[in-house]
């Protein structure tokens, strides 16, 4: 069992009973993972918790590459085992998830540093938990987690937002989001200023055509949709009959 | 949320003759072009003129430019690489400009490249630097590799220069991101080459329009000045005697980063009225 979780720096990786089953079965469910949601996890770097079990070299590599194929990045593993967390730093990985200077130079670390975010079980949908930032998010950097976003600040052309479930921004939007990464088509984007380069819920795509994109929009809320698979934008006091 | 950290434009030091704790400022960008290596110049001559004692470091290894821009370049005989390789003593590699009292330059190798420094090298120097001088005033090399890495490690405090354009900007808000990964919290920005009549006419990003974008600290403005060029090419920096509007401005940069309070003020396009009869009509 395979649970991803937003953590404080980053995605978790969780293999829930790592020790009873063999790690080739694990990587499998892995793969299966990723290659669902693609999008999500693109560019990433993740960390792992493999609980109790015993890893080598040969299967922490093995592990690596699994995830390199896919353009994500491993920057630690945390384990009860001490034998697996010797393999771990002599692989050059981090052994825990605090934030070392190391950890703050791998490309996911920069937008979120001292954001607090709990873990999230739930990928979207009610209750699901959340990632609150409350700062600028600037050109080149990116959010991503499995839960919601919810941005206090502008965004700003060039920055990413990925979500699992929606995305919230109490402020411009002008960079690039992507929210049901996970697959969830329900998911929504609202900003008070809607002016992104794209947006994308679940499979779909939107890319303001150019002269949209220089115009400055009038400064009302809106919210992002996904309607028989087109992305629709609304005024967002609509949002609760659309939601319906 | 920049403007809850403790601001240096609030003034602090008003006493020149108080030696001023070694404070490490780099001067950085993204995109090439933009005025660092003429504001490097200007601000650390400026500083030296208010009595700081000064060093300019040229962190661009393989196309170094600060002493051509400052006029030493005849006098380069040892550099940074050769100082870090342990091939001389710091001392050696410092060129004074005896254009002012306390001001000098450690020079960049011209013959290697980024990776011949690294970060933690770059840290080290500027520790034994603090020991002698009040402020070290960093070259960065254009981009956000290497180069600009080693320029970044050792800063207390960064300057970002931009021109008044979309590209200038997109790339400043990027460095300014990787600056903040890094635990910079001290970033200021300087608007270099201002038009306000092309401002005015909207060829220009305004003021407004930078401040909504980076929501970053302004430190300088410095208006498009024609004797700029003339004085880069002749290694004599317009601060050294200039009264442009330049010089003023790269002055006003340096009054400010030695703590005094000096109030900011953006260049407006003259009407046809002021134009006839001079500003103060």
């Amino acid at each position: 069992m395979i649970a991803i979780k937003g953590y404080r720096h980053g995605l978790l990786i969780v293999f829930n009973d790592a020790a009873q089953t063999p790690w080739f079965a694990h990587l499998r469910e892995l793969e299966a993972k990723l290659d669902a949601t693609p999008h999500f996890f693109r560019g990433s770097s993740v960390a792992f918790d493999v609980k109790d079990a015993t890893l080598d070299e040969e299967d922490l590599r093995r592990a690596i590459d699994v995830l390199r194929t896919r353009e994500i990045k491993l920057w630690a593993v945390i384990s009860q085992n001490a034998e697996t967390c010797a393999r771990v730093r002599s692989l050059g990985l981090a052994d825990r998830l605090t934030t070392t200077v190391a950890a703050r130079c791998t490309p996911e670390q920069p937008a979120h540093l001292s954001e607090g975010a709990r873990n999230s079980p739930s990928p979207s949908g009610e209750g699901g938990d959340g990632l609150f930032v409350r700062r600028r998010i600037r050109s080149g950097q990116i959010l991503r987690h499995p839960g919601h976003i919810v941005i206090m600040g502008d965004v700003n052309p060039g920055a990413q937002i990925i979500a699992g479930g929606d995305i919230i921004v109490w402020g411009r939007l002008n960079g690039a989001v992507h929210a049901g990464a996970l697959g969830n088509p329900k998911a929504v984007v609202c900003a008070l200023e809607m002016s992104p380069t794209c947006v994308r819920i679940a499979e779909a795509v939107y890319i303001p055509r150019t002269l949209e994109r220089g115009q400055r929009k009038k400064r009302a809320a809106q919210i992002a949709l996904l309607k028989e698979q087109e992305i629709i934008f609304a005024p967002w006091d609509v949002l609760t009959h659309t939601l319906k | 949320m920049s403007n809850m950290l403790p601001s240096i434009l609030n003034g602090h030091a008003m006493n020149e003759h108080t030696p001023l704790e070694a404070q490490v400022i780099t001067v950085t960008s993204g995109k090439g072009g933009v005025g660092k290596t003429t504001l490097t110049a200007n601000v650390g001559i400026a500083l030296a003129q208010l009595g700081r004692k000064v060093v300019v470091v040229d962190s661009d290894i393989g196309l170094r430019n600060l002493d051509l821009v400052m006029g030493l370049e005849h006098r380069i005989v040892y550099d940074i690489v050769d100082y870090v390789e342990g091939r001389c003593r710091l001392r050696q590699a410092l060129i004074r400009d005896k254009r002012v009292a306390e001001l000098f330059l450690l020079p960049a190798a011209q013959t290697r490249d980024k990776t011949a420094v690294n970060p933690q090298q770059m840290i080290q120097v500027c520790d034994e630097l603090r020991k002698e001088f009040e402020f070290i005033l960093i070259d960065s090399p254009a981009g956000i590799e290497q180069g600009f890495q080693n320029a970044l490690a050792p800063a207390d405090l960064v300057l970002v220069v931009i021109n008044p354009e979309v590209s200038s900007v997109r790339d400043a808000d990027r460095v300014i991101g990787l600056a903040e990964s890094q635990g910079k919290t001290q970033i200021y920005l300087v608007i270099n080459r201002v038009v306000p009549a092309r401002v005015k006419r909207q060829e220009m990003l305004s003021v407004e329009d930078i401040k909504e974008v980076l929501s970053t600290e302004i430190i300088g403005i410095v208006p498009e000045d024609d004797a700029i060029l003339s004085a880069s090419n002749r290694g004599m920096p317009v601060v050294c005697n200039g009264k442009g509007p330049a010089a003023l401005a790269y002055r006003d940069i340096a009054r400010r980063l030695s703590g005094e309070h000096v109030p900011l003020e953006i260049p407006q396009a003259l009407g046809w009225w002021q134009r006839l009869f001079g500003k103060a009509s």
